[in-house]
């Protein structure tokens, strides 16, 4: 934007506007302030004081030592979840896209159109005959399940993103490399993904968020509480401590606090990789 | 796009072929056939084991007489109307941040409006779970000490609602009445980050040119948005509108960690989705659950097929 646009018209002060976002911003951002405020509070102290955070000399960083205790497993097998079938997610879809984007291949488009319909199916209707896969591959109660679930339910999107994107790049880089005699797997390995960063990137949080978030087909599939994944570790946690706010919202921030590092690492690329429409689609 | 490839070198290339057999394996298993096993089992009474036993019919036509089944239609279709109003914050916002002058500012609100992302969605329905509690819930809190709670008890005087009580904690998610009004409420004020993202990357083709000269013409800040903006981001809000009420439609997780799998008190809570995973996981019947998500399948299927033939969302 240069000095002459901004100079006639678009004097008038930008400041209200600026209010009313952050007048949105803030009540957006209300359970986190509480939640963080509240995890630092013993319930007396609560009880006095609801809105106002505590004195720093009265935190009661307790809560947190025992939130953690009860809540690390469940991170730990979250994170076990989320890692695998995030990178298997990208994996398969890469190559699926891979076939889909390089040439077109007799039969491509009947697949094609077979992962498509796949957008257009609601997948509301099979929670029940999963439930009845798993327990015919003996796989109920682990954590294999939610991978190979996670696995397979990010195929369809990821592919179609990546596909579009394959495409896009432009072809003299692939004969290229085919010149020089690399396979299809050497192409995708460096010339595909070394392109596709901020892509591969955003997809990858995505699909971590999905996992991370998930908790219906854990509820489902998991009994034993030492393969709980943070949606049943709180859930169970939800009807056990009602009465330590301070504690299950400490377990709360815990439960946030991988997805916050991967934020701090990612942010600018999230940003981008949302805002400039990569995934309009 | 793809390269058009001969027949001859297709040959050659099989190997390229290997390369999508994972996820068309991944799908074929995990995707097809539970909807196929969904579809064969619903004609059945299974309980989820090897034991079934062919009842033709019967599922589908219990269905017409379930009468959960249909007041959760009703539940989730006030839903849908609720969420569709719930979008205007985030059409508002994206306005608000697009015409800020400043880049940089508009930088940092993407900034903090993505924030809300990192704490798992499941972990905001607890707070505000925690915000609905009748007596240490901040919600209440508000409304008492804002004066609100004055004004909800004279209107409930007036409506004869028989929910609001002078210094009675209300009870936002054990009050039958008071289940939909908080299944609303929750999440307010209603913003959400990737459709403000969304909306943003449309409004961003806007020219600056376009803003000085309806500014010339002494066109008021809502005829821009009427005039301007709007028609601008239309295919984002219809591919918006178009998610959000499948989502709507298809979704029970909210309900269920709000009120638990029987649609809180008085099953006001119900919605289809929940009726079909409480039929299932915990009446046991499998085959009717499976008839139940067979027939929400349709009517979603069906709702996309007048989407795609009648709202046409340009790519």
């Amino acid at each position: 934007m240069n000095a002459s646009t901004v100079s006639v018209g678009r004097k008038a002060s930008d400041l209200p506007k600026h209010v009313l976002i952050w007048l949105v911003l803030g009540l957006e951002l209300l359970p986190f302030y509480m939640m963080i405020q509240i995890s630092l509070k013993n319930n007396k102290m609560f009880f006095e004081n609801t809105w106002l955070p505590a004195l720093p000399k009265d935190w009661v960083w307790q809560n947190y030592a025992e939130a953690l205790q009860i809540i690390l497993p469940f991170v730990s097998n979250s994170v076990v979840v989320s890692v695998t079938s995030t990178a298997g997610v990208l994996f398969s879809a890469l190559l699926g896209a891979y076939f889909f984007a390089r040439y077109k291949m007799p039969g491509g488009n009947v697949l094609w159109a077979a992962f498509l319909l796949l957008m257009l199916l609601p997948g509301v209707a099979n929670i029940v005959t999963l439930f009845a896969l798993l327990q015919s591959f003996n796989l109920l109660n682990t954590l294999w399940a939610l991978i190979i679930l996670g696995i397979s339910g990010g195929q369809v999107f990821c592919i179609y993103v990546l596909r579009n994107f394959i495409e896009d790049l432009p072809k003299d880089l692939f004969e290229a490399a085919e010149m020089d005699g690399a396979s299809h797997f050497k192409q995708l390995w460096h010339v595909v993904i070394p392109m596709s960063g901020p892509i591969i990137g955003t997809l990858a949080i995505l699909q971590f968020l999905g996992s991370w978030n998930d908790f219906l087909m854990p509820l489902v599939v998991l009994r034993d509480p030492e393969l709980f994944t943070i949606g049943v570790g709180l859930i169970y946690l939800d009807g056990e401590y009602v009465k330590q706010w301070g504690r299950v919202m400490a377990a709360f921030f815990i439960a946030s606090l991988p997805l916050i590092i991967i934020f701090v690492f990612t942010m600018k690329l999230f940003v981008r990789g949302l805002s400039s429409g990569a995934l309009k689609g | 796009m793809a390269l058009p490839i001969s027949q001859k070198k297709a040959l050659l290339e099989w190997k390229l072929y290997l390369f999508v057999v994972p996820s068309v394996l991944l799908i074929a298993v995990f995707a097809y056939y539970p909807t196929i096993s969904a579809i064969y089992h619903s004609f059945f009474r299974w309980g989820g084991g090897d034991a079934k036993e062919f009842i033709g019919l019967k599922n589908f036509s219990d269905i017409l007489a379930d009468r959960v089944f249909w007041s959760s239609f009703i539940t989730i279709g006030i839903l849908v109307i609720a969420n569709v109003f719930k979008m205007v914050p985030s059409i508002f916002l994206a306005v608000l941040i697009h015409r800020l002058k400043s880049d940089r500012w508009q930088y940092w609100y993407r900034v903090i409006l993505v924030l809300p992302m990192i704490v798992p969605s499941l972990v905001t329905l607890f707070i505000w779970k925690f915000f609905f509690d009748p007596n240490l819930g901040v919600l209440n809190a508000a409304l008492d000490q804002s004066g609100f709670k004055t004004l909800l008890v004279q209107m409930d005087q007036v409506f004869g609602w028989g929910v609001f009580f002078e210094g009675v904690p209300t009870a936002w998610l054990g009050e039958p009445a008071l289940i939909i009004p908080a299944l609303i409420i929750w999440g307010f004020p209603w913003v959400g980050a990737v459709g403000v993202l969304i909306f943003l990357a449309g409004l961003q083709s806007i020219g600056t040119e376009v803003y000085e000269a309806a500014d010339l013409d002494g066109v008021t800040p809502f005829q821009k948005f009427l005039h301007i903006e709007f028609p601008l981001i239309m295919t984002q809000v219809r591919l918006m509108l178009v998610l959000l009420i499948i989502g709507t439609l298809q979704g029970y997780g909210l309900q269920f960690l709000l009120l638990g799998e029987n649609g809180g008190a008085g099953g006001r809570g119900m919605v289809p989705g929940l009726w079909m995973f409480n039929r299932a996981f915990i009446a046991g019947e499998f085959g009717y659950a499976c008839a139940l998500g067979l027939f929400l399948f349709v009517f979603i299927l069906g709702l996309t097929w007048i989407n795609n033939k009648f709202v046409r969302v340009e790519k």
